[in-house]
């Protein structure tokens, strides 16, 4: 059983947020609901600081908080890796929430989802057959799954995911600079494996001990 | 600007009260908002009520005073219970919660709870209630519940003003402090002059051991690390500066001085009594909303 992760290259990055849109047009996200985001920063200070430019997303860690916070097993890591939600299970407790110290996670109440992204005009005709197509359910939480439709359904037409682009989370095929690699991290021939090996891949703040699938290089 | 540019802005930068843009999202410190904002709110009176109640429960079993049980077992549960249940999400699949004891607090929670309801139940209806094995199990069972909000939220090891030392200590002195008081004021309007005043000398104590613990509580955060000073920064600046000086500073400390002043040497008086409950009751709660509402995570970004 593969275990997914993923490697950001920060150096390549432009901060364009095509992975954003992209991410939000594959699940259809509400205004203000993102499941990646480019925070863009700064470090040191004038005239020795640099620019930082770090994409994020949920990290997918394999001892997550959110996981052990869950009073009902409806965030839970699957035998691939992914901290999936079950929303049939989940109560709205947002002990989850709560306890990611990344943040990456969002309560999807009334409020959220009566947003329009043109507001006081009504939904679009795209905002309503996202309702339909990827429906997310009242009073729960949701968060980036990275794109486990995706993978399923390539793999079962014998694509693999990080090389496929079907079977690719459509943050990693939006990439235009190539920033976001996609793979197999207990694979130590795949490409993720290789270069963070390379490269030094690092998690990001690995202090909160949550040992994320997601790393960066920089 | 336009309203309808305006409108255009609050959505693109989302309209939930945080001012953050998406991309200066966790720079910086970052409060948490989910416990406390919003729906958030009832929990912050759900853990109030639950743990006064317990706490109410906990002294009355002292003076075996079944009026005082019965109160605490009612605002423990109903109260505080259908609180809990008013914030949650899906409130029709709450049965679900006692399904992870082993990892997770809340339902650990939910557990100490139904054995709090079936037990003190059972101290409540039968003649021999009061036996020691009976006590001893339901005072467990009441300092769990009393400390259980707070213990739920001290794990969580990504807020460090939460996961300070004096969290529990606090909620304990808290929940018993509060309990105390309601049971005084029951004592004085029955007309229980001697246990008013018997029950005085641990109202002072109660006092100012809840005194300590918030000094301690403030001055471990503050040196824990600069994600603590943060928060403790928020508590005296900002929105949250009224809060702390009318709530914290005035009702839950000042004011229950002078009122314990005044009975100093148990020279107790109902009114006062009734004054001192009013005060500490908004005052604890102006308490607990501070330490919810400034609680801020770490940054994502290394500045230096």
């Amino acid at each position: 059983m593969p275990r997914w992760g993923m490697v950001i290259d920060v150096k390549r990055c432009i901060a364009c947020w095509g992975c954003t849109i992209a991410c939000k047009e594959e699940h259809f996200l509400p205004p203000g609901v993102f499941w990646n985001r480019v925070l863009i920063g700064e470090r040191g200070k004038y005239p020795s600081s640099s620019k930082l430019i770090y994409p994020i997303l949920c990290n997918h860690c394999s001892d997550a908080a959110c996981v052990e916070a869950c009073p009902t097993g409806a965030t839970y890591v699957r035998e691939d890796g992914i901290v999936a939600i079950d929303d049939e299970k989940c109560v709205g407790c947002r002990a989850c929430l709560v306890s990611c110290p990344y943040q990456q996670r969002t309560y999807y109440d009334k409020e959220v989802k009566d947003r329009e992204y043109f507001p006081g005009q009504g939904k679009t005709e795209m905002e309503l057959i996202g309702e339909k197509l990827y429906p997310f359910t009242l009073g729960t939480v949701i968060k980036c799954n990275f794109c486990t439709e995706r993978l399923e359904d390539g793999m079962k037409k014998g694509q693999t995911p990080g090389v496929d682009e079907d079977a690719t989370p459509a943050c990693v095929n939006m990439c235009p600079v190539d920033a976001r690699v996609f793979g197999d991290l207990d694979d130590p021939n795949s490409k993720i494996n290789r270069m963070i090996m390379e490269h030094k891949g690092k998690q990001l703040r690995p202090e909160f001990g949550t040992e994320p699938a997601v790393y960066y290089i920089d | 600007m336009s309203k309808d540019n305006h409108e255009l802005i609050q959505t693109m930068f989302p309209p939930d009260g945080s001012g953050v843009k998406p991309y200066e999202w966790m720079i910086n410190p970052t409060r948490q908002r989910q416990w406390i904002d919003k729906q958030g709110i009832f929990l912050w009176l759900a853990f109030f009520f639950t743990e006064i109640g317990a706490g109410l429960y906990f002294v009355s079993m002292f003076y075996e005073y079944k009026a005082g049980l019965v109160l605490g077992w009612l605002i423990a549960l109903f109260l505080g219970g259908l609180i809990h249940v008013a914030y949650l999400g899906n409130p029709l699949r709450a049965w679900r919660m006692i399904m992870r004891p082993n990892t997770s607090e809340l339902s650990r929670g939910i557990w100490v709870i139904g054995a709090f309801a079936a037990l003190g139940f059972l101290q409540m209806v039968t003649s021999g209630g009061f036996n020691i094995v009976f006590n001893v199990i339901m005072a467990i069972l009441c300092l769990i519940i009393i400390s259980h909000g707070f213990t739920t939220m001290n794990v969580i090891r990504a807020l460090p003003a939460w996961s300070s030392n004096m969290v529990l200590p606090f909620s304990i002195v808290s929940g018993v402090w509060v309990g105390q008081q309601i049971l005084q004021l029951m004592f004085a309007i029955t007309g229980s002059a001697d246990l008013v005043s018997g029950m005085e000398v641990w109202a002072e104590i109660f006092f100012f051991a809840y005194f300590l613990c918030l000094v301690l509580y403030g001055w471990g955060t503050w040196h824990a690390n600069e994600i603590g000073q943060a928060s403790i920064k928020m508590m005296v600046n900002d929105e949250l500066k009224i809060i702390t000086l009318i709530g914290v500073l005035g009702l839950a400390i000042v004011l229950p001085l002078i009122f314990t002043l005044i009975m100093w040497g148990g020279q107790t008086n109902g009114f006062v009594i009734f004054l001192r409950l009013a005060s500490i009751f908004a005052g604890d709660l102006a308490v607990r909303y501070i330490i919810m509402k400034s609680a801020v995570y770490k940054p994502l970004l290394e500045r230096n």
